[in-house]
């Protein structure tokens, strides 16, 4: 993990109020697993005052398009902080700090990965499809936001991504939360791996605990979102409730096991 | 040149800093966190995450929020409880050539000077920093700070049960700081640390709530700066003992205000968050700065802004 000034390489606003910021960063692209952060400092000056944690969308090396000391990140426009960030263009630099946190692990028999993003939940996930891919695993993505603009279009994913979307307007692919369309899907995977607001997770849970009934239990990750101030497991802002006591999301996950943060 | 300090001069072995820079409790964990990324050995002094007898689980979420130019905490001591820290982290301490101080919180007197006292025999703890002004606690933290004659019953219990080198770090949370610098200086402290955070909230308009889940929280950063500026040059004016400045310091330049205002030393703490080598640089700058300016020694600059009568 280190402290970088990062080149921006281009900064392209995908949809709506998301950009996607390919970057220079040629330790983090070495070093970083699907799943891991970084700590964006936005500005130069006192404000916005603190880093900003960020998933890392794609790591150059295994990132079809993406040169081996890249990364990509996602950003929506909610505060001042990616305000800035949504403005950076080529030939900037912005001050890092990772890879950070605890990936996804994609185990060794895995063949078939269920992915399920909910809202800028997908940015991570798309960096551990970069890994199945480069694996010859299987992956289903699936997608759910508000509304249209905050769907990532597929020509971001890699290919041989199945993706699927609903959005909970209906403005684009089916109407409703994106855990809707999982139960399918769980019947096929080996792995799930999620990430998104905390309400995905009582349906999610309640899908797993009928698929246990039926004596099938799918091992699941869940990459958990926290106000973080260092990012760095010392501040200890990040806190959740765990089966083993309170854990940082910042250093012990962002990714957790289902089991380690609910009970099905 | 020389930039070494000397923060407990009256006690033997006294508590030797190579520099003046600290880094600031809460913002450091234990120390090993940073290593990685900080050359932690450099460092004047590490100040460890408040530590009371018992582990404590803390505040509930959201624990902090950004406010311009600053950062409101409610973490609420979680902690492992000053046990394992002596059985895990002091060893691996005692060690290191940078000195550790424990910050240390009680819910009473007797359990201030029950840390101390574990503390006293444990290798690899450099001096404690009495904690009488964390704001996010309901027993102790600042409720025995805002009140000169609690803040001096604490200070001399643990004075009482200790032989190391013992920092109080008082609240800014008060009507008349000099007043408890004063009587915590009286019950035999042998250096001051100051400020600790400034009580303050924020409200989330959408849920009409506030936002952090303790409703207040300690805010630290820049925004604080000039009180807390303002507190170490009221203090240093009328006690005896070395004070250290915290509050804010993000640079050598804000570093230098509060040395001149008569901190023999400065913790850095928010600050490290937003660049792990905060302190680091500072070191660097102090010694650059003194070199253009011909000093030889930091200590001729500490005070250098207070009255010439005082």
């Amino acid at each position: 993990m280190i402290r970088t000034d990062a080149l921006v390489l281009s900064n392209t606003a995908v949809a709506g109020d998301i950009f996607l910021l390919r970057l220079r960063a040629p330790e983090i692209a070495r070093d970083a697993a699907p799943g891991q952060f970084v700590e964006v400092r936005c500005g130069s000056t006192l404000a916005p005052l603190l880093r900003r944690p960020i998933s890392i969308h794609r790591i150059g090396p295994r990132a079809a398009g993406y040169a081996p000391d890249e990364i990509a990140l996602v950003i929506r426009v909610i505060g001042e902080g990616s305000r800035l960030l949504s403005r950076l263009r080529e030939g900037d630099t912005l001050d890092l700090l990772g890879p950070l946190g605890r990936g996804f692990r994609l185990f060794p028999g895995t063949r078939r990965v269920l992915l399920v993003a909910g809202g800028l939940g997908l940015a991570p996930l798309v960096a551990l499809a970069d890994e199945a891919i480069a694996h010859e695993v299987n992956v289903v993505l699936l997608g759910g936001a508000e509304t249209a603009c905050r769907i990532l279009p597929p020509q971001y994913l890699p290919p041989e991504v199945e993706y699927q979307v609903c959005t909970e307007d209906g403005s684009l692919g089916a109407c409703g939360m994106v855990t809707n369309l999982c139960p399918p899907y769980l019947e096929w995977a080996d792995q799930v791996f999620v990430c998104g607001p905390e309400a995905m997770l009582p349906p999610v849970v309640d899908q797993l605990r009928a698929l246990a009934q039926g004596g099938r239990r799918l091992p699941v990750q869940v990459s958990l979102e926290a106000r973080m101030a260092c990012g760095m497991g010392v501040c200890l802002s990040c806190v959740v409730e765990t089966r083993h006591g309170l854990k940082r999301v910042c250093r012990d996950g962002p990714v957790f096991d289902l089991t380690e943060v609910r009970v099905w | 040149m020389s930039l070494a300090v000397d923060l407990a001069p009256g006690r033997e072995p006294g508590l030797r800093l190579r520099n003046p820079v600290m880094v600031a409790s809460g913002t450091f964990g234990y120390g090993t966190e940073y290593a990685g990324l900080v050359d932690i050995q450099r460092l004047g002094a590490i100040v460890c995450k408040g530590t009371t007898l018992r582990p404590r689980r803390g505040n509930p979420t959201p624990r902090t929020a950004e406010t311009p130019a600053g950062l409101l905490n409610s973490i609420g001591l979680q902690n492992i409880g000053v046990r394992a820290l002596v059985r895990e982290k002091a060893p691996i301490w005692a060690k290191w050539s940078v000195p550790v101080l424990v910050n240390i919180a009680g819910e009473s007197t007797e359990e201030y000077a029950e840390i101390a006292r574990i503390l006293d025999e444990a290798p690899g703890v450099a001096g404690i920093e009495v904690n009488v002004s964390c704001p996010n606690v309901a027993a102790g933290g600042m409720t025995c700070g805002v009140d000169p004659v609690l803040a001096a019953e604490v200070t001399a219990a643990v004075r009482e049960a200790t032989t190391l080198p013992v920092m109080v770090k008082l609240t800014p949370n008060v009507t008349d700081i000099v007043s408890i610098a004063e009587a915590v200086v009286g019950a035999g402290a042998d250096a001051l640390s100051l400020v600790n955070t400034f009580v303050g909230m924020i409200i989330d308009i959408n849920t009409k709530k506030p936002l952090l889940g303790a409703v207040t929280g300690g805010l630290s950063g820049p925004a604080i700066r000039p009180i807390a500026l303002r507190m170490v040059y009221e203090v240093a004016q009328a006690v005896p003992v070395p004070v250290v400045g915290v509050g804010g310091i993000t640079d050598t330049v804000s570093a230098l205000q509060f040395l001149m205002a008569g901190a023999a030393a400065i913790q850095v703490g928010t600050a490290t968050f937003v660049d792990p080598n905060t302190a680091a640089d500072i070191i660097d700058g102090l010694g650059d700065w003194l070199e253009r300016e011909g000093i030889s020694d930091i200590r001729e600059i500490v005070g250098a802004a207070l009255p010439k009568d005082a």
